[in-house]
């Protein structure tokens, strides 16, 4: 490994740095001080007041959508993390090498279809008059109302969610060292208790990494509680969509997807501590 | 040791697809005895420990413990701890909780559970680490959670999977001295798998020797390094000198045996009567060969050979010779034995052996 | 495995809950495909006849084609930009150790963990101030933020697979720096480049968020699309998905295909460990 700079190091290893530093970091520290500008007469001048942030945390209607959004994506991480600990478990155990390539190369697919069209695809479902609705008519049930709720919402964040999750465990439990299985069996353990007492504390890592992606993922998100779970009440994600578009409030939107950050950094710092503590001394 | 063996391979056969691991498998082992079953990688001593854990489950035959058939039993319903090469400690817990693990599967209660673990701690000398994570115990020490852990819930019989091979030299030895002591004390019986021929033979009571899937042979270690039943097992060894040919001659002391290296007189082997033209291979022991610079007295064999090498293994040397027809001698003795040979490659040495030192192998 | 450690009634229950998962991700994709040749404007059972008058109607609108044409120059930009970008830094990591390396490969590799929501915000508001925001260069800036991590990522897994030494041996052997990357070390990536191409041109033709908040006026697909998600229900959108859904999963395949036959090293998947040799 070469100490000195030389201009072949640097012709590789700036461009990534100085993008990112550019249009990456610079963005987001630009954010911090957009929100201390102040908005007069409908434009905003480059201040250092605290105006936008007192305005903000000060009114309760932005802590119960805080607190909302907290909520619905802590449960969307626990419910799909229990979703798919089934699918990861059955897909790293139960099936052969060649079909678990297949089932892995079938997950990845969702990431390249466009997830707006998938959840138009869900309003057709879920819809008063939609598919899941019409089928259940024919059995002489429903309607339900589906939409426009946060069972609506929660099947957004699935299939937003879902196949990430489902991958992420999967990789951790794929590496759960078997013999540790073995053991467990030896030692008097059955099927069932094994899962719990031996394969899923020896992936925790895995498997609260991919809580945690969702939880990022579905706290950020702005089309599934708009157009499956109604947008009213609103989400942090269609507060600052809202401010954006609606008039120039950049400033009040900056303060809350600042929040939303420092929330982020300390679940994740939470998450990782938890997945990587040991017991004992 | 009592009249009915603990466990039973009755004509016990493993196939992997077309592979056959284990082939016809009878064994009988006994209460409380060290058994070794050793081979060297794919004989199937490995899969025949997993088949009595319950690990694998035999193709053919049957597998009985105290009487008992347990083809149909799951691993978790039988009674057979196991201790694996890695060790298996759950890292993702204390040492104690490793310990107590199988006692608390079988619904224990707390105090009961602590007290047995503590007893158990102290007798392997690990209780100054109860609390303490598993990862953070040297190899030594985590061989010993992994013996308590398997030791706690007092069964009749220990397997174990080469769980030394791991470690480095001087704590082999001292671990084998650990395991033998705690065999003897406990009474137990243990069946323990190894590709080392020194932790088998110090260790066992009696060694079963596999090799493709198949018993060569079953005896204690003196029998078997004297009395090597199959060519296999006297290669295995390394340290027989094995010579193959046709029978000249038999009397009622000696047969006469015909090798390309030479005529030999043959203590003759009641399991084994032999005829004139009858193939015939024997061995002699590298210890029970002669070495002299001048030809030997008569009534010995005698072989003239030249010195390719010395090898030197602790307070003896093995001396490789190449006699006629390019066959291979070793001679093992003591420095002391050696003494004023000159041993330079190249030079002239006679080997000689006495009949009596020789074993005509049962089978070809 | 000792058959009786298996339970079969447990192990097919598993196998059916990952078919009826892969049912359930795959249900509305199948549908939007479905429904894109229903003649009803609705859909719902019964299906309406089968009919592409939603395609007609696609191909006859403006609007979608603008977006198209925005979504490919965009595409092919980032995709060269993102690659280029992203194999210098794999190239990095993989042969140098600097101080604040760390720091260096956090950066890199941080954007996909950021909330799009706040990611767009913070372009809009920045590119605006820098007068950059608004126009088709703007959603490409953004574009290559959020896809060199992934050609990062792609580069780096292959030049994992590479022997060190090759490099030296190169020099060794009279070859200079460039040189030995010119005849080394790219041949060797040349699958990785190729995939790291066609991913993110897919990851840039299906991102909505971030250029929905600054491409302005200069909208790309997915932005339309999120427009029209807004309005009444349009079928286009499942013609839009489809055609996307194609394009996407070629890209994607030939992806695959490319990292599978030219890679020496054993091709991904799960591999078991701990096993105890028979």
């Amino acid at each position: 490994m070469r100490k000195s700079i030389t201009l072949y190091g640097l012709t590789f290893s700036l461009p990534m740095f100085v993008w990112q530093a550019a249009f990456f970091l610079a963005p987001l520290l630009f954010l911090i001080a957009l929100s201390f500008w102040s908005v007069r007469n409908f434009r905003m001048e480059p201040d250092f007041n605290l105006e936008n942030w007192i305005r903000m945390l000060g009114r309760a209607v932005f802590w119960q959508t805080y607190l909302r959004t907290l909520l619905l994506s802590a449960s969307a991480a626990v419910i799909t993390s229990a979703l798919a600990f089934p699918c990861a478990y059955g897909i790293a155990f139960k099936l052969s090498d060649t079909a678990r390539r297949w089932a892995i190369f079938l997950m990845v697919i969702p990431f390249f279809t466009s997830y707006l069209v998938r959840i138009y695809s869900w309003q057709i479902f879920l819809s008063d008059n939609g598919i899941i609705n019409a089928l259940l008519a024919k059995v002489g049930l429903g309607p339900f109302a589906m939409l426009n709720s946060v069972f609506g919402m929660m099947i957004g964040y699935l299939t937003l969610s879902f196949p990430l999750v489902v991958l992420l465990q999967l990789f951790s439990l794929v590496f759960v060292d078997k013999t540790l299985i073995e053991a467990a069996h030896n030692l008097r353990c059955g099927r069932l208790r094994t899962v719990f007492e031996v394969v899923v504390p020896a992936s925790k890592v895995g498997l609260v990494i991919a809580a945690l992606f969702c939880f990022i993922l579905t706290f950020g998100d702005f089309v599934s509680p708009l157009y499956l779970g109604g947008g009213d009440p609103p989400t942090l994600s269609i507060l600052i969509t809202d401010t954006t578009k609606s008039g120039q409030q950049w400033p009040r939107a900056a303060v809350i997807a600042l929040t939303m950050i420092a929330t982020l950094l300390a679940i994740a710092f939470a998450a990782v501590s938890f997945a990587y503590r040991e017991r004992g001394r | 040791m009592t009249d009915q063996p603990l466990v039973v391979f009755d004509g016990v056969v493993k196939r992997f697809g077309g592979f056959v691991a284990v082939d016809k498998l009878d064994l009988d082992i006994r209460k409380g005895e060290f058994l070794a079953i050793m081979g060297s990688s794919g004989c199937g001593k490995t899969t025949t420990l997993r088949m009595l854990a319950g690990l694998e489950a035999p193709t053919e035959g049957e597998i009985r413990l105290g009487g008992k058939r347990i083809n149909d039993l799951p691993t978790w319903r039988r009674d057979t701890p196991m201790v694996w090469q890695s060790l298996a400690l759950f890292p993702f817990l204390t040492v104690r909780e490793n310990v107590e693990f199988s006692l608390r599967m079988r619904g224990v209660e707390r105090t009961e559970r602590r007290k047995r673990v503590d007893t158990w701690l102290e007798r392997m000398q690990i209780a100054e680490f109860a609390d303490r994570n598993v990862a953070h115990l040297s190899g030594g020490q985590r061989q010993r959670v992994a013996l308590a852990r398997s030791l706690v819930t007092e069964p009749e019989i220990l397997l174990l999977d080469e769980p030394l091979s791991a470690l480095d030299a001087h704590l082999k030895v001292r671990m084998q001295t650990v395991l033998s002591n705690l065999q003897r004390e406990l009474g137990i019986t243990f069946v323990y798998v190894t590709h080392s021929q020194s932790e088998a033979f110090s260790m066992a009571d009696r060694v079963v020797i596999m090799s493709r899937g198949r018993v060569e042979q079953i005896g204690n270690a003196q029998e078997i390094y004297r009395t090597p039943r199959t060519r296999f097992v006297a290669e295995f060894l390394g340290s027989s000198n094995i010579f193959a040919g046709n029978v000249s001659n038999v009397s009622s002391h000696a047969v006469t045996i015909s090798t390309p290296a030479g005529e030999f007189e043959v203590a003759p082997n009641a399991a084994r009567p032999l005829a004139k033209g009858d193939k015939a291979t024997f061995v002699v022991s590298d210890d029970r060969m002669h070495l002299s610079n001048s030809p030997p007295v008569n009534g010995l064999n005698r072989l003239e050979t030249s010195v390719v090498g010395e090898e030197f293994v602790g307070a003896t040397a093995i001396i490789h010779l190449e006699g006629a027809e390019r066959i291979e001698i070793k001679a093992q003795k003591s420095h002391d034995e050696l003494g004023e040979l000159d041993l330079e490659p190249g030079t002239k040495v006679w080997v000689s052996w006495s009949p009596e030192a020789t074993h005509i192998l049962p089978r070809e | 495995m000792n058959d009786f450690n298996r339970n079969r009634l447990v192990d097919w229950a598993l196998k059916l809950y990952v078919a009826l998962s892969f049912g359930f991700i795959f249900a509305p994709i199948a549908a939007s495909f479905v429904f894109s040749f229903n003649a009803d404007r609705f859909p719902s059972l019964p299906l309406g006849g089968f009919s592409t008058v939603w395609y007609e109607a696609v191909w006859n609108d403006p609007l979608v084609w603008e977006g198209l044409r925005n979504t490919l120059i965009v595409g092919i930009v980032v995709s060269v930009l993102a690659t280029v970008i992203g194999f210098g830094a794999a190239y990095t990591d993989f042969r140098y150790r600097f101080f604040g390396k760390t720091v260096y490969v956090a950066l890199a590799l941080l954007p996909p963990t950021i909330p799009v929501v706040i990611l767009g915000l913070a372009m809009l508001a920045f590119l605006s101030s820098t007068h950059l925001s608004g126009a088709i260069y703007s959603v490409m800036i953004a574009h290559v933020v959020m896809c060199a991590p992934f050609a990062m990522a792609i580069c780096r897994l292959r030049l994992s697979q590479m022997d060190p030494s090759l490099e030296a041996a190169a020099w060794n052997l009279g070859a200079t720096e460039w040189m030995a990357m010119r005849h080394v070390i790219i041949p060797f990536c040349k699958p990785a480049i190729f995939s790291a191409l066609f991913i993110t041109m897919a990851v840039s033709f299906d991102e909505f968020a971030v250029a929905w908040f600054v491409s302005g006026l200069n909208e790309t697909l997915p932005v339309k699309v999120l427009g029209f998600l807004q309005g009444q229900v349009s079928p286009r959108i499942n013609v839009i998905g489809t055609f996307v859904f194609i394009a996407s999963m070629t890209l994607v395949i030939l992806a695959q295909i490319l990292l599978m036959k030219r890679s020496a090293a054993p091709a991904g998947g799960a591999k078991e460990t701990g096993a105890v040799t028979p």
